[in-house]
């Protein structure tokens, strides 16, 4: 079974990010960048998969400029076997990347598709079920458990009432949720051994797609400060702040 | 110019800096206490096991090892990104083997030398120290007075040797020794593996050093090593040893660096929480000039620490590049671990807080391998001896 699995370049998650002076967008100057998180558990997922032998090849695609090797080549070190880059100029919006990545599906015909469930910087969280609904494949999002039983995917969900467990028809669209696996760490001699593997380059052309945008950027500002809390002494001033103060009851 | 770390490497040092956040940092509480409790700043043999485990499974070991013994042959500017990360921790671990004696050794081993001692030194199965310092010899090497002289097919050594660390768990000593009184340092002295045990060698004393740290003595009387024991040629222990040296200091400044690096972030995560008379330490002037000042020099002795691994790694001399690195690294980190005791006040006092060991470290560090004062000596000497 073939396993592509989707990873994104993105500000590191210990990074804490300001908001460009002139309000473009978040100021990447001097920023460390890594795998987004969730992409990060999708690796480690279809890894597990491919040592359990359920798996025979585990493809690390991503989507931006030249920059974002960077993180085929971490995918790679963490166990994926070869690498695809899509390149564009910066980071497209989700419906761009979802019609990508579906020209990669029908270039490599993946049994299965391995997406984070949103990315740590636009946390949009519509990717994997754009493209879902793109190639019409089934689509279990929120994965916090996957088992490939013969040609189904039995996928256990987070939703808001607790966990819900379907069934899928492979081929099939999977996004992880934080609980899904914990990822490794890439041993040195996998860090070296990455740097060998295969990467291939298409543009969106090689693809049939053409990028075009249907969102635009406003304005990115910082949330609006806080003021620091208090700790009350009773109840009575509790109750007396909020009526008096605060003016939340009378 | 290319003043950026390749990426393998960049991704080596984020390996390095996990293992320190999840296996040294939550170790640092215990050692800590041990160390109050007058035990030394120690290691228990079961979380030694514990981290020699992961730290092997990371592919973390015989990082700069030939890899003709099992080692990684990494180049030196990849070390100083491990070590910084290394550095940061006040748990006495460093990634197996030590790497000062590693480069000596790969430098002069003989097959047979090669099989018995680096090869299982560099599979972390052997603990090694160095015997150079003499009780009146330290920064003089040519003020040397063990003797070896050769009695038929074996090495007879007498002497003292002194400040040794791990001589008492080490598996074998690289021992310096004057084989030609004459020459001196200039062609008269050798080196020699010295096995643990060997008749004639004693541990003459323990010395407890600050922080939790010990030393020791040995005594050499009459102590009969096969003529195999020689390491490299005779009479030309000195360049080897040199270069042992230049490993070990830059691997101390780059410790240095880390230490200084923590501290730095310690006071960063501190002086905006603590407030005093009606506003943040960090609105302060005087705490903004420490933290200016510390990032100034904790950047400036990385770039030097850079340099002189990639010098070093051309083949290229690193005499005064070393002397300069050492000298400001550690003296900036002392600086920079004073600040942020003072930073946190009370708090910095206490042997709660890794703030207190981390200066210990670096004080010894300002004397080990040579005192702040001789290394600025060696550089006033070399750009005066240029004109």
């Amino acid at each position: 079974m073939k396993v592509l699995v989707a990873v994104k370049r993105v500000v590191d998650y210990n990074v804490k990010v300001r908001a460009k002076a002139d309000g473009t967008g978040a100021d990447l100057n001097n920023v460390k960048m890594a795998i987004n998180p969730f992409c990060e558990i999708a690796i480690e997922e279809a890894v597990r998969l491919k040592e359990a032998g359920v798996a025979t090849e585990v493809i690390a695609v991503s989507i931006g400029d030249k920059s974002c090797q960077e993180q085929i080549r971490t995918a790679l070190a963490l166990g994926a076997d070869r690498g695809i880059q899509v390149e564009t100029d910066g980071s497209p919006e989700p419906l761009v990347v979802a019609k990508l990545l579906k020209g990669v599906i029908a270039k490599e015909e993946p049994q299965l598709v391995i997406l984070g469930k949103q990315s740590i910087d636009g946390d949009n969280n519509q990717t994997g079920q754009m493209l879902g609904a793109l190639t019409n494949m089934p689509q279990g999002t929120f994965a916090s458990e996957i088992k490939v039983e013969g040609d189904k995917l039995n996928v256990t969900r987070e939703i808001d009432g607790g966990l819900q467990t379907i069934a899928l028809n492979l081929p099939a669209i999977v996004t992880t949720d934080l609980r899904l696996n914990e990822p490794r760490y890439a041993s040195l001699p996998n860090i070296m051994k990455a740097k060998k593997k295969q990467l291939d380059v298409y543009t969106p052309a090689d693809l049939g797609v053409e990028p075009s945008a249907h969102l635009t950027t406003v304005k990115v500002e910082p949330p609006a400060e806080r003021q620091a809390g208090i700790i009350v002494e009773s109840v009575e001033q509790l109750v007396d702040k909020l009526k008096n103060e605060a003016k939340v009851i009378s | 110019m290319n003043f950026e770390l390749d990426e393998e490497f960049r991704k080596l040092e984020e390996l390095v800096n996990h293992f320190v956040e999840d296996h040294l940092y939550p170790l640092e509480s215990r050692v800590l206490e041990r160390e109050a409790r007058g035990e030394g700043a120690h290691i228990t043999a079961a979380e030694r096991e514990t981290l020699d485990s992961v730290s092997r499974e990371l592919g973390l070991w015989g990082l700069d090892a030939p890899e003709d013994v099992g080692g990684m042959a990494l180049p030196g500017v990849a070390l100083v990104a491990v070590n910084e990360a290394i550095g940061k921790s006040v748990v006495p671990y460093v990634l197996p083997p030590d790497s000062p004696n590693l480069s000596m050794l790969a430098a002069t081993v003989t097959e047979a030398q090669r099989e018995r001692y680096l090869a299982p030194y560099v599979a972390g199965k052997t603990i090694s120290a160095i015997a150079i310092s003499e009780p009146g010899a330290g920064t003089d090497p040519a003020a040397m007075a063990t003797t070896a002289v050769l009695d038929g097919d074996e090495w007879v050594i007498n002497g003292r040797k002194i400040w040794i660390t791990r001589a008492d768990v080490m598996d074998f000593a690289i021992l310096m020794a004057v084989t030609d009184k004459e020459k001196g340092s200039r062609g008269g002295i050798s080196a020699f593996l010295l096995d643990a045990g060997t008749p004639g060698l004693r541990i003459a004393r323990k010395i407890p050093m600050i922080g939790g740290n010990a030393t020791f003595e040995l005594e050499l009387e009459d102590c009969r090593l096969p003529v195999t024991a020689l390491l490299g040629e005779q009479g030309k222990g000195f360049a080897p040893m040199q270069l042992r040296l230049s490993t070990r200091r830059l691997e101390m400044s780059t410790w240095c660096i880390g230490i200084a690096q923590r501290a730095l972030d310690m006071m960063l995560e501190y002086a905006p929480q603590r407030h005093t008379f009606g506003s943040a330490l960090s609105e302060k002037q005087t705490i903004q000039n420490w933290l200016a000042e510390a990032e100034s020099n904790i950047h400036s002795a990385r770039l030097m620490a850079y340099h002189t691994a990639w010098k070093l790694d051309q083949g290229q001399s690193v005499r005064r590049e070393i002397s300069m690195l050492k000298a400001h690294a550690t003296e900036m980190a002392w600086t920079t671990v004073d600040r942020a005791m003072q930073c946190y006040g009370a708090m910095g006092m206490t042997k709660e807080l890794p703030l207190q060991q981390m200066a210990n470290e670096v004080r010894l560090m300002r004397i080990y391998d040579g005192p702040t004062e001789i290394h600025k000596w060696v550089v006033a000497r070399d750009l005066l001896s240029n004109r």
